[in-house]
């Protein structure tokens, strides 16, 4: 289907005769060269993993992030091309704040998550009087993961705009893998812990490079507490040497 | 949602002068010069409506001490001789490590410590690390000053913890800041200085602070008729902030500081049968 490279492929904006955006299209390729990330919900909470690919043994590994806290109760982590995640992270911060400061309590996930889609489609030719926006389309899957009133919740955004809601998915290079893996094995009642295992195992079969207390990022947000807590090193040693 | 940006939101407004104007030889930039149009007139400090002068009935105090900071405030608001609080919130939480005290305006210090609260956070975010104190009560006195002169009224202290340890600023509408070891900022404060002034001690303990600070708000209520209610207390150490007293009834601490001298308290010690 990609051999038929037309010359509707170039303007960032038009349609295709059949109807198709390819460059909406190129971009959802971009999150299959991504290093893997995951999220899994279950009753107690959600937990978040990434793949950090280290290409060099000098590189300090925790400057790789891999997983961003967007306000205390919600998460994301990401594939794709990485950048753009940052500038859509660093949106959605600065929205999840403004909508404390209006309102006087925390921005439910599906409308953070809205608001990060928004941001999707909104590319293209800026004139000089309107705000400049960004010229092409993101090139990122993100996976936005918190606890809210309507409880712990996931939901994927892609290039398109569109966000769906997963009680556990994987994204990147290896999400066909994840999710045959977390099809056997994922119930919603599992424990944190469960969960826990179930990512670092999902990780582990999937990853090329041994897995390792540095080469992989683990977050927690209970529902308890609403609270996200990245994994210590030496907690997910802890859990690699239980599964 | 309306985007929040000091420079274009709210009364002061800039404009370039025109080139053509002035052939400016040495290149440098002309300083914008700032109209400034005020909502209900000019804004009167001292005339006005009494009735509707209320705000600054207040006693607030904080001090630096070896255990950290401590912060006390009464909790009236009056308008006027109309009371029309006895349970305001003088201390507002911005985050787990930064209170600010309210003085002046009330919807000016609410409004505007919450959008420190909104900017701090933003900021710890994006950066990696928290806003120092210094930082963040810098940030304030940088709104403030772009409303100099608009009407904005507030005496706050920000007060936190952060790398360096704890550390007490004032901010007020001015644009003022200033680093120190003690303020009072209110209609009360001068009482709460006379008490505060002295038996402060930096090697004071934590509950000879919060004596201190209790009986400095007691003694501006009982004189000031603008400050009143309950005393509310607060703790910040290394470790954030502790609320230690959500509210003592001064009229309590009236009988109670009478009863430790051997007084009754009624106002006729010396049995002089005047009423």
């Amino acid at each position: 289907m990609f051999q038929n490279k037309t010359d509707y492929d170039r303007g960032v904006n038009t349609f295709s005769p059949e109807g198709r955006l390819f460059q909406v299209e190129y971009a959802l390729q971009a999150i299959k060269l991504g290093a893997s990330a995951l999220a899994i919900k279950v009753n107690d909470g959600v937990v978040l993993a990434g793949e950090r690919k280290l290409n060099s043994t000098l590189l300090e590994p925790r400057s790789i992030e891999k997983i961003y806290e967007i306000d205390t109760h919600i998460a994301c982590t990401a594939s794709g091309f990485i950048p753009d995640a940052r500038t859509l992270v660093e949106h959605a911060r600065v929205e999840s704040q403004n909508h404390k400061f209006n309102y006087g309590e925390p921005i439910n996930v599906r409308a953070l998550t809205q608001i990060v889609c928004d941001l999707a489609l909104d590319f293209g030719e800026s004139d000089s009087k309107s705000k400049t926006k960004m010229s092409r389309p993101y090139g990122v899957a993100l996976l936005i993961a918190g606890v809210s009133d309507h409880g712990p919740q996931i939901y994927q955004t892609d290039p398109t705009g569109t966000m769906i809601e997963y009680q556990a998915k994987g994204i990147g290079a290896a999400d066909e893998g994840i999710q045959s893996i977390l099809k056997e094995q994922y119930k919603q009642d599992l424990t944190l812990e469960q969960a826990e295992r179930l990512a670092i195992l999902c990780l582990k079969n999937v990853m090329e490079e041994k897995i390792n207390n540095s080469n992989v990022e683990l977050a927690v947000i209970t529902t308890a507490e609403r609270r996200y807590t990245q994994r210590t090193s030496e907690q997910i040693q802890s859990l690699i040497d239980k599964v | 949602m309306i985007d929040f940006d000091p420079s274009t939101f709210g009364l002061a407004h800039t404009y370039q002068k025109e080139d053509k104007d002035e052939i400016n030889t040495l290149s440098m930039p002309s300083a914008p010069q700032v109209i400034y149009r005020s909502l209900n007139g000019p804004t009167q400090t001292n005339g006005g409506n009494k009735l509707n002068n209320f705000k600054h009935g207040t006693t607030t105090l904080g001090f630096v001490f070896k255990e950290g900071i401590l912060l006390a405030v009464d909790s009236r608001a009056s308008m006027g001789s109309f009371l029309s609080s006895e349970q305001v919130r003088k201390v507002i939480e911005i985050n787990e490590y930064l209170l600010g005290t309210m003085a002046g305006g009330a919807a000016d210090c609410q409004y505007w410590l919450a959008y420190l609260a909104n900017h701090c956070r933003t900021y710890e975010l994006k950066n990696g690390s928290k806003l120092s104190v210094a930082a963040a009560s810098k940030f304030l006195q940088g709104i403030l000053i772009g409303y100099k002169n608009s009407g904005l009224s507030m005496g706050c202290m920000i007060a936190g913890t952060d790398l360096s340890g704890q550390h007490l600023y004032y901010i007020d509408n001015d644009g003022m800041r200033l680093k120190g070891d003690i303020f009072s900022v209110g209609s009360g404060s001068t009482y709460a200085y006379g008490v505060l002034d002295n038996y402060y001690r930096y090697d004071l303990s934590l509950d000879e602070a919060v004596e201190l600070g209790v009986r400095a708000i007691y003694h501006a209520t009982h004189r000031d008729t603008a400050s009143g209610g309950v005393v509310r207390v607060y703790h910040i150490h290394q470790n954030g902030w502790t609320k230690v007293h959500d509210g003592i009834d001064v009229v309590d601490l009236h009988y109670k500081f009478a009863q430790q001298k051997g007084l009754v308290g009624d106002g006729d010690e010396a049995k002089q049968r005047l009423f």
